[in-house]
């Protein structure tokens, strides 16, 4: 199966980047090291604080980055090793999606304060744009 | 049991509710005072007669029944626990935004000042921005928030405790009647003590020199609290 | 619940014909040690004239895997009682563990077959080492190198515990 025939662009495949979505794990991205079969994988985050380990696919969603060189059944090691000289985790640092979540991340963890201070922020920033909508409305 | 003899240990001679007509608890408690009770001692010594007695004996005033109860009736038991000081939870300490939840003043953010000694929460606005007076509340019905005023070396004065809150008693026998033919009209209000807001403006004149530090919290003070669509308060960190 | 694998030895009680009787070892998959125990006397009585009135157990351990991060083909043989019925089989299985692939074994034959745990007896589980040995296509094909394949169907479901859903195939 080559993926040029496919229109699926994510593929579970060694080396794929994985983000896990449930469990005391959740959030933080893990390679996929072996596939076991059609429900789960063996999954490592050696420089994401995942531990080697047993995961379904139901609880991780595919990211678009992978290690393309890496060998199936490759140990801890050799995926630092891999993932260092890619700099994957940097990749997923700076995707939008990464940082979108960590926005949100951010936003939830704002105390009373801090949500009342996004709301004045918020109010500030209306009133700017309204005024200039008003004025460049007035000039035309 | 005054009024109702005991027929056997333990039982009247009136039912429950007898009893409590006879009270008469529904016209109010008794206002009269009672006289203060003279102390009478508790033997007379008595020059009796006769050459063989004595001359003189101990007699009590006043004679001991000649029965006693047949059947022991149980007293309850005293209880020996005293209340404990109220623990306050570990994230209101002096200085704490809390924001209440119950009450004329709910949806109000205001500042934790100190526990009293009934284990309430005195809190204050401060009056002059949100207008929440020197008040207490139970912690139970507050949510403490993570933002804090720096209160270093802000005393409470020890006047302000529980009794500072208790409501004035009005003395002497007001009859129904007036109070009944005065419903309708206008009260005259009486005015705010004039040392109660003294004293309310010399705690909130160092709180608001906190206040005034940080920006925006005097805003966040005046405003209130409430839940938006899509906000559970289990969710949301305070 | 998983399973675990264990050793459980026994033998018959020294008798004075037979000071020193045989002692016999098995391997068996069980969810408990009592659970073990109780399958080590079922088949020991079966085998040899051993019963647990008259033997004892000398010992039970429990066997664990060596490398629990390796994946592994596993070829187990099974009895198995059917209703009309009693049945050899050769089944394959991709596992993390012995114990593992024994309990994705009942599974299986629970869903194909309705056979319930006291139906099926393990004859012998092995390590296929070689993947040239491995026998069945639905293990082969998870063995084919630079093996890939997407994941149709992904639906998230977000649901509110509170509000009434109609129910829906995806």
């Amino acid at each position: 199966m080559s993926s040029s025939d496919s229109t699926f662009k994510r593929f579970i495949e060694v080396g794929r980047v994985v983000l896990l979505k449930s469990g005391p794990f959740s959030g933080k991205i893990a390679v996929i090291a072996e596939i076991i079969d059609h429900n789960r994988a063996i999954i490592d985050g050696p420089t994401t604080g995942v531990t080697r380990q047993s995961y379904p696919y139901k609880h991780l969603t595919l990211t678009p980055l992978t290690l393309a060189k890496l060998p199936r059944a490759a140990g801890s090691g050799v995926i630092k090793k891999h993932l260092e000289k890619e700099a994957t985790i940097e990749k997923w640092d700076k995707s939008s999606w990464a940082q979108r979540r960590a926005a949100t991340e951010a936003r939830r963890n704002l105390n009373d304060f801090g949500r009342f201070g996004v709301m004045l922020a918020k109010k500030a920033r209306r009133d700017v744009v309204r005024k200039t909508v008003f004025k460049a409305k007035k000039s035309t | 049991m005054a009024r109702s003899k005991e027929l056997v240990p333990g039982v009247g001679r009136l039912s429950r509710s007898q009893v409590a007509a006879r009270r008469g608890l529904y016209k109010g408690l008794k206002k009269s005072e009672k006289p203060a009770a003279t102390e009478s001692p508790a033997t007379i010594e008595k020059s009796v007669g006769g050459d063989k007695n004595g001359g003189k004996r101990l007699i009590p005033t006043s004679k001991a029944s000649r029965f006693y109860p047949a059947e022991d009736v149980r007293l309850p038991k005293k209880s020996r626990k005293s209340p404990k000081p109220a623990s306050i939870r570990s994230s209101i300490t002096p200085g704490t935004v809390l924001i209440l939840l119950a009450g004329r003043f709910r949806g109000k953010r205001v500042v934790f000042l100190k526990q009293l000694a009934s284990g309430l929460l005195l809190v204050t606005g401060p009056f002059k921005v949100n207008g929440v007076p020197l008040r207490r509340v139970n912690q139970a019905y507050v949510i403490a928030t993570t933002t804090k005023l720096e209160l270093e070396g802000f005393t409470v004065d020890e006047k302000i405790n529980d009794a500072y809150f208790a409501k004035a008693v009005t003395k002497g026998p007001r009859s129904a009647e007036a109070e009944f033919f005065e419903e309708g009209k206008p009260k005259a209000k009486e005015a705010f003590p004039e040392s109660k807001s003294a004293d309310q403006k010399e705690i909130d004149k160092a709180i608001l020199a906190s206040v005034k530090k940080t920006e925006n919290l005097a805003k966040y003070l005046k405003a209130s609290w409430g839940l938006s669509k899509g906000q559970f308060p289990h969710q949301l960190v305070f | 619940m998983g399973l675990q694998e264990f050793q459980v030895i026994g033998r018959h009680l020294p008798t004075e014909s037979d000071p020193t009787p045989k002692i016999f070892r098995m391997r068996i998959f069980a969810p408990n040690e009592v659970v073990a125990k109780s399958r080590f006397w079922y088949f020991l009585r079966q085998l040899k004239k051993v019963k647990k009135a008259n033997g004892e157990i000398i010992g039970v351990n429990v066997i664990h895997e060596k490398k629990p991060l390796k994946v592994k083909n596993f070829g187990i043989w099974i009895r198995y009682d059917s209703r009309s019925g009693t049945h050899n089989m050769y089944k394959e299985f991709r596992d993390l563990s012995r114990a593992d692939a024994v309990k994705s074994l009942y599974q299986d034959m629970a869903a194909r077959h309705r056979a319930r745990f006291r139906s099926i007896h393990i004859l012998r589980v092995i390590e296929i080492e070689k993947s040239a040995d491995v026998r069945r296509p639905y293990i082969k094909q998870l063995m084919t190198p630079n093996l890939k394949f997407p994941l149709p169907h992904r639906v998230t479901k977000i649901r509110s515990t509170f509000i009434a859903h109609r129910p829906s195939t995806f």
